[in-house]
């Protein structure tokens, strides 16, 4: 059997002094969805950064392998170039910087970096009104600063546009659901569940069952306190949602 | 050249009183009393030599780089042939009539015929209005003016060059503008070339708006890296007048702007944004200061100053609302993006108000590239100097942004993507 899409094995962080990650190991197979669940504070937001490179998280020890590569000694820009995606819980707002140049310069990067010509800007526009339908948005959003002055909902809707626009292999949305009202919640779930394909890996990192009702996961996975505590199909999702944490924690000390 | 100029010594060791004095006499023939009238030159000359030269302890002056002053030049040397000394000028404004100041005098050769061009030799600010030592030292050397008056509506770009001659010398441009009952200007003004490490340039700017005129004013200062700049500037307002200044600072080894805004009239309004760029060891210090004394009177400013390597920029922003200025509005914004460790950015908002009824707003932070915002980008696949350049880029165009007249916005964006010097501006200006 070939490899899966991420390994991660035995995987250990620090930030500054405190282990936030404490020997993590989880597989996500091509065209798989998994679910990260758990507590707060229990390390489902560090673990996000960790693969998407962000500094100050520093691996003590354990592996991260992405596509059969050692994915720890890439950039932060490589690993986006390389197709991981990560969706911020708290998207940052760059006054000045517009979206559309964003979403261009990042498009580009990504072909350049597989050896292919860069976008027309026709094309663009196109693939990117297009993307904006499914996320309901308006047009007008393209020439505003990135996420300026964005409701906590447009932030979102955003990442997975970017996401949408970028077609990552290995997509880690870190709550991308928290803060989204009902029909919000729904057309960010549309955009996800859109990317869904065989060559694709999704990870959701979420507290609520809310958004797996829409994305179903195939695996769903339990931290807290920088572990997997278990893992299992949807229906560990839905216990969760009766029971809370308390119980695996009590089980797990 | 011409070989009549006279050459005022400037020894290390006599003192700046002393140099003054030699430098009037020197300078006498030169000093035509239809630019600035006698009596006021030897006032202004008065009012210089008591203020002396500014202490580096005195608050106001702390952060300016003057060490140049103590064997600079401070007088005149007389007019060059510009056939054989033309100034590099940039390239024309469209729409926009020109005049050019060549150290210090407005060369008719090189500027389009200009209705405003007023050929009255009264003063149109009075003199009293003064407020700073290099302003007097202005009045009392100024050998030209572009004195404007502005009835209706135009668009007058003024070049103010400087070339270093054979002879090292202080140049005192001059320029006075009055907009009268309504009417509507845009300015740019343009600095551009040096006179030189033992060069000095000393520009004063004065501009009156009568009730319900409308100013756009570009100051575009993208002298040489060697230039010395001097700059003192006094604009004041009537009743409903609007006045909206563009800061671009972007050149010299060391400038030293002193602007003073005073909103007289009722209901006046100031907008100013503005942004400082300075690298190597250079030094661009400012220093604003905005009264409210009509009531109902508005000032806002946006000031971004980016410094890299050894650089440093000082911004002093004041702003004072008298007894009489009720229900003024004022609102600061000062930013300092540090681009070394060796930078050095100084930002000084102060605000005094003598009245109730009074909105303000102040704020001023001074850092590093934003690391969260680095990282965002990064994570979007655009490589490092990109993503730096970008958040440069951006920094600076939170100010820029707010030039409300297109062409000015566009003029301000390409200075500053080329002064910049990363490829991400240009890009995302062309």
């Amino acid at each position: 059997m070939s490899e899966p899409m991420l390994l991660i094995r035995d995987l250990h962080v620090r930030v500054g002094d405190r282990e936030v990650l404490r020997g993590i190991n989880l597989e996500v197979p091509a065209g798989e969805v998994h679910a990260i669940m758990g507590p707060n504070g229990s390390g489902k937001s560090s673990l996000s950064y960790v693969l998407a490179g962000k500094p100050g998280y520093e691996v003590t020890s354990g592996s991260v392998r992405y596509l059969g590569k050692d994915l720890l000694t890439l950039s932060p820009e490589e690993r986006a170039r390389e197709g991981v995606f990560l969706g911020f819980q708290y998207p940052i707002e760059i006054p000045g910087v517009n979206n559309a140049y964003l979403l261009r310069a990042a498009m580009n990067a990504g072909l350049r970096h597989r050896g292919q010509p860069e976008i027309d800007a026709f094309d663009f526009l196109q693939l990117v009104q297009e993307r904006m339908k499914l996320m309901r948005m308006d047009e007008s959003f393209l020439a505003r600063g990135v996420n300026e002055g964005f409701s906590g909902g447009e932030k979102k809707r955003n990442e997975i546009l970017q996401m949408l626009v970028l077609e990552p292999r290995l997509a880690v949305l870190d709550e991308t659901d928290s803060g989204l009202d009902i029909d919000a919640l729904k057309v960010v779930a549309a955009g996800i569940a859109s990317l869904r394909s065989p060559e694709r890996a999704i990870v959701l990192v979420t507290h609520y069952q809310r958004l797996l009702d829409h994305i179903a996961p195939d695996r769903v996975h339990v931290l807290a306190r920088g572990r997997i505590l278990r893992s299992g199909g949807p229906e560990l999702a839905l216990e969760l949602e009766k029971r809370g944490y308390d119980w695996l924690l009590d089980e797990a000390a | 050249m011409s070989a009549a100029a006279p050459h005022v010594p400037h020894a290390v060791g006599v003192s700046y009183e002393q140099r003054l004095r030699a430098a009037i006499m020197s300078a006498a023939p030169m000093l035509d009393s239809r630019i600035v009238p006698l009596a006021a030159r030897s006032e202004a000359l008065n009012h210089a030599l008591a203020a002396g030269l500014p202490k580096r302890r005195d608050d106001l002056w702390r952060y300016a780089d003057l060490r140049y002053l103590d064997s600079a030049p401070l007088g005149p040397v007389a007019a060059t042939s510009p056939a054989t000394d033309a100034p590099v000028l940039p390239p024309r404004l469209p729409g926009f009539t020109r005049l050019v100041l060549h150290n210090g005098r407005l060369v008719t050769s090189l500027s389009d015929p200009c209705p405003a061009l007023s050929r009255d030799s009264t003063p149109l600010v009075p003199v009293r209005t003064r407020h700073e030592r290099f302003g007097w030292l202005n009045d009392a050397f100024a050998t030209d003016v572009a004195r404007l008056v502005v009835d209706g509506q135009a668009m007058i770009e003024v070049v103010i060059a400087s070339t270093a001659g054979a002879f090292a010398q202080a140049a005192h441009p001059r320029v006075e503008v009055s907009l009268r009952e309504n009417a509507e200007l845009v300015l740019v003004e343009r600095h551009v070339g040096s006179l030189g490490d033992e060069g000095l340039v000393n520009l004063a700017v004065q501009l009156h708006g009568a009730p319900g005129s409308r100013c756009r004013h570009l100051r575009w200062q993208s002298l040489s890296e060697d230039a010395q700049l001097l700059d003192t500037m006094q604009v004041a307002l009537d009743s409903d007048a609007r006045y909206s200044l563009a800061l671009l600072q972007l050149g010299s080894r060391s400038a030293r702007s002193s602007l003073r805004v005073s909103l007289y009239g009722r209901a006046a309004q100031a907008t100013i944004c503005g942004v400082s760029v300075a690298g190597a060891r250079r030094t661009l210090d400012t220093s604003l200061l905005i009264d409210h004394i009509g009531a109902d009177t508005s000032s806002t400013q946006t000031l971004r100053a980016l410094a890299r390597e050894r650089a440093q920029l000082a911004w002093r922003s004041r702003v004072e609302v008298a007894a009489t200025a009720r229900g003024t509005n004022c609102q600061q914004s000062l930013k300092g993006l540090l681009n070394n460790p060796g930078a050095e950015i100084d930002l000084r908002p102060q605000l005094e108000i003598h009245t109730d009824a009074v909105r303000a707003s102040h704020g001023a932070t001074t850092g590093a590239l934003d690391q969260n915002m680095l990282f965002y980008l990064l994570s979007r696949g655009l490589d490092a100097d990109t993503a730096r350049g970008l958040l440069e880029w951006a920094f600076c165009e939170d100010a820029i942004s707010l030039i409300d007249q297109p062409l000015l916005r566009r003029q301000a964006e390409l200075a500053l993507a080329e002064r910049l010097g990363n490829s991400v501006a240009q890009e995302v200006v062309a």
